[in-house]
């Protein structure tokens, strides 16, 4: 592992070097070694992920009393039945791990999180001056630079209808900056493969390039000393940026042979599909991106309380308000729970999409699931109102996952108790097995502060 | 950082006779490396004891430096060169070279440097972090101030602020505020309420205290790809606002025929989605039904209403289920043509409304949406079906027209096509020909195409191209027609200007003759930025461009006068934090905003915001706003200082008086505290507790003059108030019993009953919130005589340094932070520097519950390694441990361990309680030292930091720093010699005019420094 000097030395003077350049570090240099690089697929759920819901229905006794006790466990899934909900993965129990016991409260919790769940922080709801710092997707994606660099893709709306284009995002490239995401399948498809479905555009775009980059040469001839520099700067970075649009272009025949086919009712926004067409739609995207190589971080937020759930399996007439269910209304006489498990069932077979696409995908000896992490995540805590005492995370992970979880259960210990790890040890880990040494990513709990719990630091029992 | 200068002494001594390692003969080097004569002994003299050949600290081996390679050398050589510039070197318990012994050996180095391009003092002496470099000593003195000064001819990136008030005003955001009732313009802030446009501000400051916008910075790839992003969303946003407020006369013009076009196939949609059932009957006669297409009714599914125990299932709310609002529109408007006055209720209902969407054409998901709805809903949707609105009846076409549409659909209508099918493929042909007839029409002229450049240089570069500017930009235009058409190829070249250097960097160069200095003064064009982005984040206003262009921005009097106008009050409000400025407090300011944000980042009282804190440890509601207006009510401390203008900083430093939880408004203050005073006058003696609903209302007249929150006066007046007004009254007069029973005169006016509201407003007009912030004052909010006129005198504070806002931000999340604090004085006050952490020390104070901090603290630094830069910081910041890190005056500091816990108390209460946990304690020992001020009077042991703030306030070298910081802030840049006299006389203006900071201001934007520019091109 390198350590935090490698660190500071690699990225350029550190912490105020990468805070002035949120985005444009992912995209430039190759993945650290000569391997693959790792993907990271982070899926944010909306309405809480209530714990008891990923216990295990086979636990003996004493674990399940373990496990509603909130105390530590670790089980292996080969010798259990998945919950409900978690059966579409059955299949990929050997890569999946059921992680409770974590928190989150330092993020905002609640109805909303924004992208606080993500940073560890308080965001003062969806704030730009709450934004304190990059968030976890983004700090992964500066490890494994790629073309994109970062994808964000969200499923979220006005309770009536979807979002739509290019909108705000949760996801933060530095302190105090939010990102933008695509917002429906269509314009992710027109933006992400755009070198393949539209080149006319990418043409104009390098020449508007090529026009700026001699216009600003020319400036910068007559300057001497700083004064040079400051242009050189910015002719330096249209320089990268047509170097990414070449780079694309030379993707082009990879990009058609893997472009995703979107149905035509996801045009103009896509307003008339229903939300299993639009998160297979997005799914199909997200597949694409990753395996086309454009990225290897891709954010997918797959609904929030806002998002309207047309044609749920279950409930096909009814236009299924989450917030509604969060606070036990029934619609069409189906009850708000299994309503919830509905919902959760069409997310876990866009995971199980994504795991078998990727694993029929050959990479090196194996497949890019491999090197994939899936991590299927509550965006508020443990419930609709969640205060954030727990944050129950589902992962999928490849075989050459450099943490050491996969096949299990695991329950760590409970929030304010001694051992209890947070999303920021969570973070940390992930950041640590990856090649950032960070000590400690994420704000302090201050409940496990003002005991004087350690809280600092990787989780150790993961680090493979 | 060990004795490098000594050990480049070892190398230049030892250079001459080098024989490198192994026997191998030295590596030439391409220009052999001498010391001259004169520097040999002083290397000798100062440096060689410690970096001998056998002493060599730092573990820096320079006696076979011969044989590095040129990288290697030119390396130390830039370590040393630093340390001897900034004096570091040799350390102060080593023997010092004289003044011009230094000045020898630095200008050696630098030569040595220079000669192979390789200096890095100079980029870092540009940073905000060397700004105390440069000796104070000597710019003070008068030694310099001959030095014409000057600034180099530069483009300095925009900053965050000017990026938002540019955008806001390219997008002719024009925002205001309604504040003591009356309307008014505000500039600044980034939100941008009811536009469908995702601007990202690529050019965050950064967040340290002290001057945060330097010239140094510059566009880096991660600015420039988000400015990519913002030039398309800018463009399309830009263009579709033209297209309704004709804000791009140039860009319509070259859309007129296209939009016209648009026009026409929108006024045939209309009138066929109004119109085409009667117009298909007419066309088709009996034929018509036959070509519709095949509707099969739904089924409608029982719906369960209780679960599988069966319990009763809570149903959705109709509000919640509502398909969307639209559809709910479509829903009622079909109920209403099928069942005007109600006569269908059922199913019938349902299945007619279905065929006709169907047949219409509407999606098939939402028909489904609007078919389950009705079922489930019929109840609900027939008690709340709205009247119906008066029927829309477009105009009919003319006849020409309806023989288009008329043919249009003869043509296209097939068999089983829905209303919606047929009129889409009408419209599809009508588009294509008129597309069709578009591509016929001539190119753009030249004359359209320098059009459209003039117009986009005027509005986004504000200014006018020159001929090649318009010749290049025209061609491009072309080009981009060429290949996207004319929409697309506008947008494009608006992104063109988006990105151009000249859009994010501002120009500061001078024009017209060059002086005997070599200096030229700033281009009146520039001149007006300049002293425009000085004060303010806009562009120059309308006074300022006209004297730029009429030639009266030629002098320093020509600024003076700019500069005093720009000053003067106006009725333009600026927020200051639009992030804070909702719901509880306001955060604006009626004076040129950089001259309170000066201040604001200088202190750097606003970083306390993303400090998370423990409400729990906080003994109430911290985070609930509390944060919030700490930081607005220092805002409000400085910016009462700053109006009054007298000895500014000393006020800063040293004041007693403070705001707490106040608007600002003394009157409104004075009135919301009287209303509650009036309430429990009149009612304490009253046999209150027995109150019933008839006795409450019996008080009705009084209770209408002097209304208590959250009682509704309506429903008493009504005769409708039940028990649970009463109760409110009760809890009310509770909680006044509880405040002003007790002897105390004047109560704050906020409101310790959970949902009921104060009896004050922020000027804003909401709801004033957060009282707890009465808690970081050690005010007990039972028993807190409120002083309604503010800012008013605080027990145990003295100026911003003991504000719990500063105090806070300079705090970790559960502990003080002495070592920030001292550094910030010793940097910010006292000029003096700090170096950096090496990387190699792991800078955390050790846990220990049976300590204080400070004696952690102290125990962690006393090894010498670590004293030698503690001992600048550690004697100052001990002297606010007086204060815990949310800023409350403590004698006792609690060591809060669960090992320590002598009570636990509630973790809920009311504002007035304290919630805090009680923990054992150890005395607080607030001693410390003060040195640096140059004056033996205020230099010396100091017994706190109210003692510290004292004598800070009356140093004159604080009152020079503050200038310096002053001088950074306004020229963007460090402090050079060449600069001393602008300093000497932003000194004596602030002196002569008794503390007046405008007068710093005045004399800094008509200084030498701010006026005059140095060529930084070539002379080709």
């Amino acid at each position: 592992m390198r350590t935090r000097r490698d660190f500071l030395k690699t990225t350029a003077l550190g912490a105020g070097a990468l805070s002035l350049t949120p985005c444009f570090n992912l995209f430039g240099a190759e993945a650290p070694g000569s391997g693959f690089p790792k993907r990271f697929v982070f899926i944010r759920k909306s309405n809480g992920e209530r714990p008891l819901e990923l216990a295990l229905p086979t636990f003996s006794a004493q674990d399940k009393a373990l496990d509603e006790k909130k105390q530590p466990l670790e089980v292996a899934l080969d010798r259990h039945e998945l919950p409900v909900y978690l059966r579409g993965l059955e299949k990929h129990k050997a890569n999946m791990c059921i992680l409770q016991g974590l928190s989150c409260m330092m993020s905002e919790n609640g109805h909303f999180s924004y992208s606080s769940v993500m940073g560890a922080y308080k965001s003062n709801r969806d704030s730009l001056s709450g934004i304190k710092r990059a968030t976890i997707d983004f700090e992964l994606a500066k490890l494994y630079p790629s073309p994109f660099g970062h994808i964000e893709l969200s499923l979220t709306g006005n309770y009536s209808t979807h979002r739509t284009g290019i909108v705000s995002g949760y996801s933060a490239p530095g302190p105090h900056q939010r990102n933008y995401c695509y917002a429906d399948p269509m314009t992710a498809y027109n933006e992400l493969f755009r070198s393949v479905t539209n080149p006319s555009v990418v043409q104009s775009d390098n020449a508007m390039f090529k026009f700026l980059e001699r216009e600003e040469t020319f400036k910068a001839s007559v300057l001497l000393g700083y004064e040079k520099q400051k242009l050189s700067n910015h002719i330096l970075s249209i320089e990268a940026i047509q170097a990414r649009n070449l780079k694309l272009s030379k993707m082009a025949g990879s990009i058609a042979k893997h472009l995703p086919k979107i149905d035509k009712v996801h045009e103009n926004g896509g307003l008339t599909a229903t939300a299993p067409q639009k998160q297979e739609a997005m799914t199909e995207i997200l597949i694409a991106a990753l395996i086309t190589g454009l990225t290897n971080v891709v954010t997918y937020t797959i609904d929030e309380l806002s998002t309207p759930m047309r044609g749920l399996p279950g409930n096909e007439g009814d236009n299924v308000n989450i917030h509604g269910i969060g606070h036990n209304g029934s619609f069409s006489g189906v009850p708000a729970d299994k309503i919830r498990e509905n919902i959760r069932i069409l997310h876990m077979q866009q995971v199980a999409r994504i795991v078998e696409r990727l694993k029929a995908e050959p990479e090196g000896n194996g497949t890019m699931f491999d090197n994939t992490m899936i991590m299927y995540f509550p965006e508020g805590g443990e419930t609709h109102h969640g205060s954030g005492s727990e944050a129950p995370f589902v992962i999928l992970a490849g075989d050459n996952c450099n943490l050491d979880l996969a096949g299990r259960y695991i329950r760590l210990p409970y929030h304010a108790t001694e051992g209890h790890k947070t999303i920021g040890n969570w973070y940390t880990t992930l950041l640590n097995a990856h090649g950032n040494p960070i000590k400690h990513y994420g704000d302090f709990d201050l409940v496990m502060a003002r005991l004087k719990l350690d809280q600092s630091g990787a989780i150790k029992q993961f680090m493979a | 950082m060990k004795h490098i200068l000594v050990a480049v002494a070892m190398f230049f001594a030892a250079s001459a006779h080098a024989v490198c390692d192994e026997g191998k003969p030295a590596t030439t080097p391409a220009a052999p490396f001498r010391v001259g004569e004169r520097i040999l002994p002083l290397l000798q003299n100062y440096c060689v004891s410690c970096h001998g050949n056998q002493t060599a600290e730092g573990e820096v081996r320079l006696d076979n430096l011969e044989c590095l390679k040129l990288d290697a050398r030119l390396d130390l050589l830039n370590r040393a060169h630093e340390q001897i510039f900034i004096g570091e070197m040799p350390p102060k318990n080593e023997k010092q070279p004289t003044e011009a012994e230094r000045n020898l050996l630095t200008d050696w180095v630098s030569s040595e440097l220079r000669a192979h391009n390789a200096s890095k003092l100079e980029d870092k002496l540009r940073k905000p972090e060397y700004g105390n470099v440069v000796n104070h000593e000597k710019l003070f003195s008068g030694q310099y101030k001959d030095l014409p000064g000057f600034t180099p001819d530069r483009r300095w990136l925009i900053s965050e602020y000017i990026f938002d008030a540019t955008f806001n005003h390219l997008l002719g955001i024009k925002k205001t505020r309604d504040i003591d009732g009356k309307r008014m313009p505000i500039i600044g802030g980034s939100l941008r309420p009811f536009m469908r446009i995702n601007i990202t501000n690529p050019f965050l400051l950064p967040t340290h205290s002290g001057v945060r916008y330097y010239d140094t910075t510059t566009l880096d790839g991660g600015h420039f790809l988000t400015m990519v992003n913002n030039a398309r969303e800018f463009s399309a946003f830009l263009m579709s606002l033209s297209k309704s407020h004709n804000s791009l006369p140039a860009y319509n013009k070259i859309m007129a025929t296209e939009w016209a076009h648009e026009k026409l196939v929108a006024n045939r949609q209309s009138y066929l989605k109004s119109n085409i059932e009667p117009l298909l009957r007419e066309l088709y006669q009996d034929k018509h039904e036959a070509l519709l297409p095949v509707y099969v009714a739904s089924k409608p599914v029982p719906v369960k209403t209780t679960d599988a125990e069966g319990k009763p299932l809570k149903r959705e709310e109709f509000d919640g289920a509502v398909p969307s609002r639209d559809d709910l529109d479509e829903i009622y408007s079909a109920m209403r043509r099928h069942s005007p006055n109600g006569e269908k209720q059922d199913e019938a209902l349902v299945t007619t409304c279905e065929r006709e969407w169907f047949i219409s054409g509407v999606n098939e998901l939402n028909i489904r949406l609007r078919v389950a709805f009705m079922r489930n809903w019929m109840d609900e949707l027939l008690k709340r079906r709205p009247k119906a609105p008066a029927p829309y009846v477009p105009k009919p076409p003319v006849d020409s027209e309806l023989a288009i549409i008329r043919t249009a659909i003869l043509k296209h209508r097939k068999a089983g096509d829905t209303y919606a099918a047929i009129i889409n493929k009408c419209t599809a042909s009508w588009v294509e020909e008129f597309k069709q007839e578009r591509l016929k029409e001539p190119p753009l002229t030249d004359a359209m195409l320098a059009d459209i450049v003039d117009l986009l240089f005027t509005k986004i570069l504000e200014h006018s191209p020159t001929a090649q500017e318009k010749a290049d930009d025209s061609a491009l235009m072309k080009s981009y027609i060429q290949q996207l058409g004319n929409e697309q190829a506008f947008s494009k070249l608006i992104q063109t200007f988006i990105l151009r250097s000249d859009f994010v960097y501002r120009s500061e160069f001078g024009a017209g003759q060059t002086d005997e200095h070599g200096r030229k003064m700033l281009s009146p064009r520039d001149a007006s930025y300049s002293i425009a982005y000085a004060l303010t984040d806009s562009s120059p206003d309308k006074q300022l461009v006209e004297a730029a262009n009429s030639g009266r921005l030629n002098t320093r009097e020509d600024y003076r006068r700019e500069v005093l106008r720009l000053l003067k009050p106006t009725d333009q409000l600026y927020f200051i934090d639009e992030s804070l400025d909702h719901g509880y407090v306001d955060s604006f300011t009626d004076m040129p905003i950089r001259k309170l944000r000066f201040f604001r980042e200088f202190f750097g009282y606003p970083a306390l915001l993303p400090i998370f804190k423990d409400n729990k440890r906080f003994g109430g509601n911290y985070d609930n706003g509390t944060n919030r207006r700490l930081v607005v009510e220092a805002d409000l401390l400085v910016e009462h200082i700053l109006k009054e203008d007298r000895n500014v900083f000393e006020q800063l430093l040293s004041t007693e008086k403070f705001y707490v939880y106040h608007s600002g408004d003394n009157t409104a203050m004075a009135a919301a505290t009287q209303s509650i005073r009036k309430v429990y006058d009149y009612f304490k003696d009253k046999d209150w507790k027995n109150f019933d609903v008839e006795k409450l209302t019996a008080h009705l007249p009084f209770l209408k003059e002097n209304p208590i929150p959250g009682l509704n006066l309506h429903v008493l007046e009504n005769g409708k108030a039940d028990m649970n007004q009463v109760k409110i009254f009760k809890s009310m007069m509770t909680d006044y019993t509880e405040r002003l029973g007790n002897g105390t005169t004047v109560t704050a006016p906020y409101s310790s009953v959970f949902g009921v509201p104060g009896t004050a407003k922020t000027r804003a007009g909401n709801q004033l919130g957060s009282g707890e912030v009465a808690k970081a004052f050690n005010l007990d909010m039972g028993s807190w005589n409120y002083p309604t006129v503010q800012p008013a005198k605080m027990e145990h504070r003295k100026g911003l340094l003991t504000h719990p806002a500063w105090l806070i931000a300079f705090a970790a999340n559960t502990e003080t932070d002495p070592v920030r604090r001292g550094k910030w004085v010793r940097e910010k006050l006292l000029a003096g520097t700090v170096p950096d952490v090496p990387v190699t020390v792991d800078a955390v104070i050790p846990q220990d519950h049976t300590k204080t901090l400070r004696q952690r603290l102290e125990n962690k630094t006393q090894a010498e390694y670590c004293w030698k830069c503690h001992e600048r910081m550690n004697p100052l910041g001990n002297s606010f441990e007086m204060y815990d890190d949310f800023g409350r005056y403590r004698t006792e500091e609690s060591l809060e361990h669960p090992d320590n816990l002598i009570k636990k108390i509630p973790d809920k209460g009311t504002p007035k309680q304290d919630l805090r946990d009680i923990y054992k304690t150890l005395p607080v020992d607030a001693k410390g030292k003060l040195d640096g001020t140059g004056d033996p009077k205020l230099d010396g042991e100091i017994t706190d930091a109210i003692d510290l703030a004292g004598r800070l306030a009356k140093s004159g070298k604080v009152r020079q720093s503050i200038i310096r910081h002053a001088f950074r802030y306004f020229m963007g840049r460090n402090e050079v010699l060449s600069d001393s006299k602008t300093l000497i006389d932003a000194d004596q203006a602030y002196l002569e005019s008794g503390g007046s900071f405008d007068a710093v201001i005045v004399s800094l934007l008509t200084s030498d420094s701010f006026i005059y520019r140095k060529s930084t091109t070539t002379t080709k």
